[in-house]
């Protein structure tokens, strides 16, 4: 297996993009709710999928909810949304909405907005285009993290970690773009091109 | 003129004095790449313009934004943020900033901005 590392220059290229996909993304979703957030410096870095894993273990346990959105393309991966329960109760308060239900349906909606907004826009600015495979969002029963397939089959992963964070509305969830293996040479090469028109 | 460009990002101030250089020519860009850095810079030498990022380490736009004015209140603050809400741009725009614009700063921005100016 080769190991990938990203050098200084690369994850600062990245978090760049993810800097401006993530404005984007986030004043879509702070229309939708009538709010403000405020933006976060996203932490980037190559782990192996055990080590996500024990990220993703760690924010189960406060987690009231957990989804996941597939893309593909050249650039290709997962994207990954917790929010947690305290979180959850004030969007509901926020939204006015009266059943589970309606709760559940406004957090896939928010992640459905949130994930697509972000990745659409990232890939814009590395020149390429995702297609969003169906069911393109789906609730994942915290119980079973550990077990998800599309992250089990994957040595190491390139993660993009951010809040989304509305701080009057006390608001907040991590966001994780999951790039591997076979993607992570691709987007090297995207960085590295970017670069190279600057200097 | 001197100008100032203040991101923690090494891409955004290559790209933004990119377009700087192809507008306004050969002038003095300074480079900070946080608020404490971009006050230090403008204690020593007075920039006229500063391109100033939101979300960055040590000290913010938000914070350094009425801080550069005091200490040079001719000084014309543009703040470039990937922070597109409405919200975010009123606030830089009560705290003194002359423009905000969204990264990134392409020739076609740079030129409207220097127009503005």
């Amino acid at each position: 297996m080769q190991k990938f590392t990203l050098s200084e220059d690369e994850q600062d290229v990245l978090q760049e993009l993810m800097n401006v996909a993530y404005g984007n993304a986030t004043a879509v979703v702070a229309e939708m709710l009538d709010a403000f957030a405020s933006l976060s410096i996203p932490n980037i870095k190559v782990i192996p999928t055990k080590e996500l894993l024990q990220t993703f273990q760690k924010l189960k346990e406060s987690s009231y909810f957990f989804s996941t959105q597939a893309f593909n393309g050249e650039f290709n991966g997962e994207s990954a949304f917790f929010i947690n329960e305290t979180s959850a109760q004030n969007l509901a308060k926020h939204l006015e909405l009266q059943t589970q239900e309606d709760l559940d349906d406004a957090i896939l909606e928010l992640t459905n907005v949130l994930t697509s907004t972000l990745t659409t826009k990232l890939a814009q600015e590395m020149s390429t285009e995702v297609n969003f495979s169906l069911p393109s969002i789906s609730k994942i029963p915290l119980s079973e993290i550990e077990n998800i397939d599309t992250f089990l089959q994957y040595s190491q992963v390139i993660v993009i970690d951010t809040q989304l964070n509305f701080q009057d509305q006390k608001i907040n969830g991590n966001i994780f773009i999951l790039t591997k293996d076979e993607s992570i040479q691709w987007l090297k090469t995207q960085l590295n091109t970017i670069l190279e028109q600057l200097i | 003129m001197k100008y100032l460009v203040t991101d923690d990002s090494k891409l955004a101030r290559l790209s933004l004095i990119k377009s700087l250089k192809n507008v306004a020519g050969d002038v003095a860009i300074f480079q900070a790449t946080n608020g404490l850095e971009a006050l230090h810079i403008m204690k020593e030498e007075k920039v006229d313009i500063v391109f100033l990022d939101l979300t960055m380490p040590e000290m913010d736009g938000y914070e350094a934004l009425p801080k550069l004015l005091e200490m040079n209140p001719k000084a014309k603050i543009i703040v470039v943020s990937a922070d597109v809400q409405t919200k975010a741009k009123e606030k830089v725009i009560a705290l003194g900033a002359q423009l905000h614009m969204q990264k990134p700063i392409n020739v076609e921005k740079m030129q409207a901005i220097l127009e503005i100016l």
